[in-house]
């Protein structure tokens, strides 16, 4: 068995080492060993999108990351998204939109739509949904996934004027 | 006796209904857990002294186990212990009832780990418990296997000839086999089932127009995004207690009690939540070996399945053959119908081939006819359900053979199903009489819908429609729900939410008790802190879960009303309950919060009760049309636009019921232009990866609408209906009738993907000689 | 998946002997979408892997003398954004191909030229040539996604690279390094590939130790180019086959053309017959399908593959009308 490394990065803003093998995914190491299970895994070789996370800016499958690879990188994932106390607009739209039903793929679409939004503010369904076309749902459809996305732009669009 | 506000049965007229709740759109209860990554789903649980679990799987479809040495995989340092089917108690064969599907329990004990021969590639044939779970992937490959290879079938039809390759040597047919067949001669047909009305001989030569036609739907799977998972916890004390993804939490513990022989209460199952199921997440897989490791060790064992296990080993819906004949007279009217349907059961019994012999007429009045089911064995993995299982393996076969019928005798694909859709008293071939249903008013929310009165421009574009049949479950719930002093109260129940659905019961307990949705606190809670609750699935959580909640709501009501009594000093015929209001003599009344406030101090806390068995949940029926273009030139299909009427009884929470019929018909999508299993002639799929079984993107798909039709359910006090499985059944039937009309070709055979296309584009080229 | 070292060299150099090292059973790590996916099923078992994309001469897209040089490391979503490789539209027309865009940002176009294949056999553990007690599981297997052109030999697999085609259609040449001096050299890009006959021959001339670090591309100055993917589904899918053209124009007829065609045979597949074909005429809709049939004249498909002949000719002809802006629709 290799000897395990440190690895220091930071996760939502905040500063973290871990120890890991090499041979351990980032998206192990978020959730066995950090226990942010809020990344889901769901097919574990990136067709899916449900283990999404932001890595220095952009959104990528953490199941295809080697945990030793973030060393020295800035990690979004789910557990970071909301601002305290209160909701980000796309978990506000997800739920007004009712753009869930098991809500397995959830973290995954949000942190892709997140990703958008910060490069795309406005953009359109046909932009929305190939943005969004590395992550699965088998519940919804996509429709009010999408509609949550043009809400949530309209709502940061309004904050922002 | 307090008089009670109970609703009465509704008229199709009655959608003024005066709901407070009902049919608005609140925020689901559990939806902030869900958005912020708190939720915790079965992979999530991590407790003290846990093992990780991992499953050794058969190379083989078929083959028979000569020996399996677990010893070098036991020496591995990090192992904690090592099983096989010899460590699971002997079972007797008795059947069970899974709430979706029958399962003989013994056959079940070999499906979770293979007895003596291996039935699929990718069955489980051992699993080791260890300290991580790289260690126990490493242990499996020292664990030495050897088996004695057999012909593998793997064609439902095959599987039926004499001279197939038999799985079960002790498996004989049942049912309604005819006397000249060798009662005492091993067979893959496990049951044949039959149904009859009428005289089908005379009706078919009434018929001035009879067409008969077979198709083949390929094998798909239920696609959740969440691979099974499972964390168990054999005490010292002998109590076992499993946390799980699951669609029923009663059906788990019914399972591990049956498969461990121990006593149904020595079992506590936790509901984690759950990553979507569609029926695939009923039966266990792992639990079983995750118990006895637990046994051995004293610790608790996790184990996650992967996704090529999912795929490779767990119950995809059958592929099937079904051959339908109809024949109608020249303006259309259906005089006799005949069907053949062959399901895959997989390795072991237990198809839902019945529920696609009732669904397979069930839109429309046939007078005579005649339905034949064919449960069928072969070296796949054991079928299970998937959303309205067996349903739309059927309604392809007569959706498509109808739009034939009406291409050749010129008729509006909608006025034939209007003339001849099933309505109160029509009579299924299958026996039963329809009560009040809503398959006609979904055939006119088409009709009159602003997509069907569009035109489709363009060549190589073309419109279909279709239509399904699904007839949702009773079945049994319990709800329990305490009254707080602030005025809201907290809910119990036991029906596992895969999608919003502890909202849509909250919502109907709030409007019984005549206060907020945002006032009911709802907990779906374990096997020991509610009553026994069926599973999530057959479309009966609103329905019977509703039921259930309101009868709670009721008993809530009958109590306030007797602590009312006492306070005020008065008869408690003489209170009223009433849109939130308890009223007295002498104008003296309480709103429910005020009341509440007063429970505490005046006597025993108010707790109510419910319960259903009620078996009325009103079937469900569904229309669609869709609009396609066919690339001439690749067979690729893309959908322009699709629109769904569905008959929902009464919509609970509109937004969840648009959602349920959005995804079931995206299911229905992929399950008729991609989705397929691909076995080479040894019996191995070869796409076990969702790299290879594509599933529906969001890029591959417009906007769906979804018409909702409110025809309320007579046999439910909020005239619910089921609405969560119809949704998926008509999509293949109308994307292939839109394929026919863009192209004029006749797929018969699911998926329909862009090589199959491609294949008959080609074809009937070369027959006509020319383009079109 | 099994244990392994991991190193994250700064230089060239460094890379080389890391890789060089272990008797070469090494891994060059770059995006990770194909190797972390060979790992977890131990297709591939290094002792070490060797992250590339911390070496920084290997990142970033800078001109050339006569065109552009392209770091090998470069993530796909920061080719699709970089001015320098506007004129470069069937390497651009890949990367949308790609409809992830979580695989955009991790894939690298050194990791897709060096993709080992799809095929399933291969990614179940049968080897490259998918061999079963002496005889090809493919042959008379499940065929559907396998080779249509030069599938004579034992390999019968497709080469899984999205981006070879349109390279090559582009006259692309790669650099490799290596830990000894002989090891470095640049090429064409169709010279990379090789259709193997044993196993040990893999699917592209590295040799252990060796790494791709570079793409070169000449001036895109009057080249039209395109690729063109027939894809099952819109969403993330590998192509059924593609075609990737690039064709030089003068007076209304065809002066040069290179048509590669991609997923179609163990290697990207030039189609001479189809380029020669064109070169002296019109490019229009008669004349690109005359091509395409060319390209596919001498398809040899396998039992369940002759839908990608018809394919593989439309695929060549809508690559070329694309290219000239000739395409109409969404298509």
């Amino acid at each position: 068995m290799a000897k395990k490394q440190v690895v220091s990065t930071t996760i939502n803003g905040q500063q973290e080492e871990f120890l890991c093998e090499p041979r351990q995914t980032l998206l192990e190491v978020l959730r066995d060993v950090l226990d942010m299970t809020g990344t889901k895994e769901g097919c574990s070789n990136g067709n899916c999108g449900a283990c999404t996370v932001l890595l220095n800016g952009r959104p990528i499958d953490s199941c295809l990351v080697l945990a030793v690879e973030v060393e020295g990188a800035e990690i979004e994932t789910i557990e970071g998204v909301a601002p305290a106390g209160g909701l980000h607009p796309l978990q506000t739209a997800f739920l007004e939109q009712a753009a869930l039903q098991c809500g397995i793929c959830t973290p995954g679409f949000i942190m892709q739509a997140k990703a958008l939004l910060e490069q795309k503010p406005n953009p359109t369904e046909r932009e929305i949904r190939f943005y969004l076309a590395g992550n699965l749902c088998r519940c919804t459809g996509y429709d009010k996934i999408v509609r949550a996305v043009q809400q949530a732009a309209t709502a940061q669009q309004e904050v922002q004027v | 006796m307090a008089t009670v506000d109970k609703p009465q049965s509704a008229t199709a007229d009655a959608g003024a209904r005066d709901y407070k709740v009902i049919g608005t759109r609140p925020i689901r209860h559990d939806g902030v857990d869900k958005v912020t990554g708190r939720a915790r789903y079965g992979a999530d649980i991590a407790l003290t002294g846990m093992l990780h679990g991992a499953v050794l799987r058969s190379p083989h479809a078929h083959a028979k186990i000569l020996s399996i040495d677990t010893s070098a995989a036991k020496k591995l340092p990090g192992v904690r212990a090592v099983v096989t089917h010899a460590d699971l108690p002997d079972v007797a064969s008795k059947v069970a009832d899974l709430g979706e599907g029958m399962f003989d329990l013994r056959d079940l004990s070999r499906n979770v780990l293979a007895h003596d021969k291996v039935l699929y590639r990718g069955h489980a044939v051992a699993a080791v418990a260890a300290d991580n779970v790289h260690i126990a992937d490493e242990a499996l490959r020292l664990i030495e296997v050897k088996y004695e290879v057999l012909t593998p079938v793997m064609d439902v039809v095959e599987a039926m000839q004499d001279g197939a390759p038999i799985l079960h040597d002790d498996l004989r047919t049942e049912g309604f086999v005819s006397s000249d067949d060798a009662a005492d001669k091993p067979t893959n047909i496990a049951k044949v089932f039959l149904h009859e009305k009428g005289n089908l001989e005379q009706g078919f030569a009434e018929a001035d127009l009879v067409i008969e036609r077979e198709i083949r739907t390929a094998t798909v799977h239920q696609g959740y995004i969440e691979p099974h998972n499972a964390t168990v916890h054999w005490n010292a004390d002998g109590q076992i207690t499993c946390w799980i993804s699951t669609q029923g939490s009663f059906v788990v513990r019914e399972q591990l009690a049956g498969l461990l022989q121990v006593p149904v209460s020595r079992v506590r199952v936790i509901p984690m939540e759950i990553g979507g199921g569609f029926g695939g997440k009923i039966p266990v897989y792992m639990a079983p070996a995750a118990a006895i490791m637990s046994k051995m060790t004293g610790r608790p064992v996790k184990m996650i399945m992967d996704r090529a296990a999912v795929l490779e080993a767990t119950g995809p819906t059958p592929g099937s053959c079904v051959r339908v004949k109809l024949g109608v007279k020249s303006d259309g009217t259906i005089v006799a119908g005949d069907a053949w349907i062959a399901f895959e059961a997989g390795a072991f019994p237990g198809s839902p081939v019945p529920a696609g012999c009732m669904c397979v007429f069930a839109c429309y009045d046939v007078p005579n006819g005649r339905v034949q089911g064919f449960d069928v064995v072969l070296n796949r993995p054991a079928t299970k359900a998937y959303r309205a299982p067996g349903a739309t393996q059927v309604a392809m076969a007569t959706e498509t053979v109808i739009d034939e019928i009406c291409e050749q005798l010129k008729l509006d694909p909608l006025e034939f199903r209007l003339k001849n859709g099933a309505r109160e008293g029509t009579r299924r071939v299958d026996g039963p009489v329809f009560a009040r249903i809503g398959m006609l008013e979904t055939v006119k929310a088409i009709r009159d819908s602003e997509h069907w009165q569009s035109t489709l421009d363009g060549k190589w574009r073309g419109r279909g429609v279709a239509s399904g049949y699904w007839f949702n479950a009773g079945l049994k719930s319990a709800v329990t729900a305490s009254v707080n002093a602030d005025g809201r109260v907290s809910m119990l129940e036991g029906s596992t939410d895969i999608g919003g659905s502890r909202a849509s019961i909250s919502m109907m307990l709030a409007e019984t008790l005549g206060i907020g949705a945002e006032d009911i606190t709802p907990a779906v809670v374990d096997t020991d802190s509610i009553g026994y609750t069926d599973v999530t699935g057959g479309s009966r959580v609103t329905y019977a879960t509703g039921w259930a909640a309101y009868e709670a709501g009721l008993d809530i009501q009958r109590q306030m009303c007797e602590r009312a009594a006492s306070i005020w000093d008065c008869d408690s015929k003489d209170v009223t309950f009433a849109a939130g209001t308890i009223s007295g003599p002498e104008g003296k009344s309480f709103s429910f919060k005020e009341l509440a406030q007063k429970v505490q101090s005046s006597g025993d806390p108010v707790i109510g009760r419910g319960v259903s068995d009620h078996n009325e949940p009103g079937g469900a029926f569904a229309t669609h049309c869709v609009d396609v273009e066919v690339d001439p030139e690749t067979g690729k299909v893309t959908i322009l636009r699709y629109t769904a009427a569905q008959d929902v009884g009464t919509a609970i929470h509109p937004a969840y019921v648009e959602g349920q019929i959005q995804g079931g018909t995206v299911q229905g999508i992929g399950w008729a232009i991609n989705e397929e299993y691909f076995y080479d002639k040894e019996g191995r799929m070869r796409n076990a990866s969702l790299l290879d079984y594509r599933m529906p993107t969001c890029y591959d798909l417009p906007m769906i609408d979804a018409l909702i039709v409110e025809v309320p359910n007579p046999g439910h006090p909020y005239g619910v209906r089921g609405v969560g499985e119809v949704p998926i059944v008509p999509p293949p039937a109308a994307l292939a009738n839109a394929i026919h009309a863009a192209t004029g070709i006749r797929m018969t055979s699911l998926p329909m993907s862009p090589p199959k296309v491609l294949h008959e584009l080609l074809k009937a080229r070369a027959a006509s000689g020319n383009g079109k | 998946m099994r244990p392994f070292e991991y190193a994250s060299p700064e230089t060239e150099a460094e890379a080389a002997d890391l890789l060089a090292d272990h008797d070469g059973n090494t891994a060059v790590l770059a995006g990770g979408t194909d190797l972390l996916t060979l790992l977890k099923r131990d297709l591939v078992t290094p002792q070490r892997v060797v992250d590339l994309k911390t070496v920084p001469s290997l990142v970033g897209v800078t001109p050339d003398i006569d065109g552009v040089r392209i770091g090998a490391l470069t993530p796909l979503d920061e080719l699709q954004q970089n001015p320098l490789l506007a004129g470069y539209q069937s390497l651009l027309d890949a990367i949308d191909g790609i409809r992830s865009v979580q695989i955009q940002s991790m894939g690298t176009v050194g990791g897709d030229l060096c993709h080992l294949p799809n095929c399933w056999y291969f990614r179940s553990g049968h080897g490259l040539l998918a061999m079963e007690n002496g005889e090809s599981l493919v042959e008379t297997g499940e065929n559907r996604y396998h080779a249509i052109l030069g599938n004579h030999g034992p390999a019968k697999f497709v080469s899984a690279s999205r981006f070879a085609p349109g390279l090559i259609s582009l006259g692309a040449r790669v650099r490799i390094a290596g830990p000894g001096a002989d090891d470095a050299e640049t090429i064409p890009l169709e010279y990379f590939y090789i259709t193997p006959r044993t196993e040990r021959q893999g699917v592209t001339i590295l040799r252990p130790g060796q790494f791709i670090t570079h793409i070169l591309l000449p001036s895109a100055a009057g080249i039209q180019s395109a690729t063109y993917d027939v894809l099952a589904s819109e969403g993330l899918d590998w192509p059924l086959v593609s075609a990737a053209a690039g064709v030089q124009v003068e007076g209304g007829l065809v002066r040069d053309c290179r048509i590669v065609l991609g997923h179609a045979a163990p290697v990207p597949w030039i189609a001479h017959e189809a380029a020669r074909l064109l070169t002296g005429r019109p490019l229009n809709e008669e004349t690109a399908a005359a091509a395409g049939a060319a390209a596919v004249a001498a398809a040899t498909p396998l039992s369940r593959n002759g839908y990608k002949v018809q394919m593989a000719a439309v695929a060549v002809k809508r690559a070329l009308l694309k290219a000239t802006g000739q395409l109409e629709g969404g298509l």
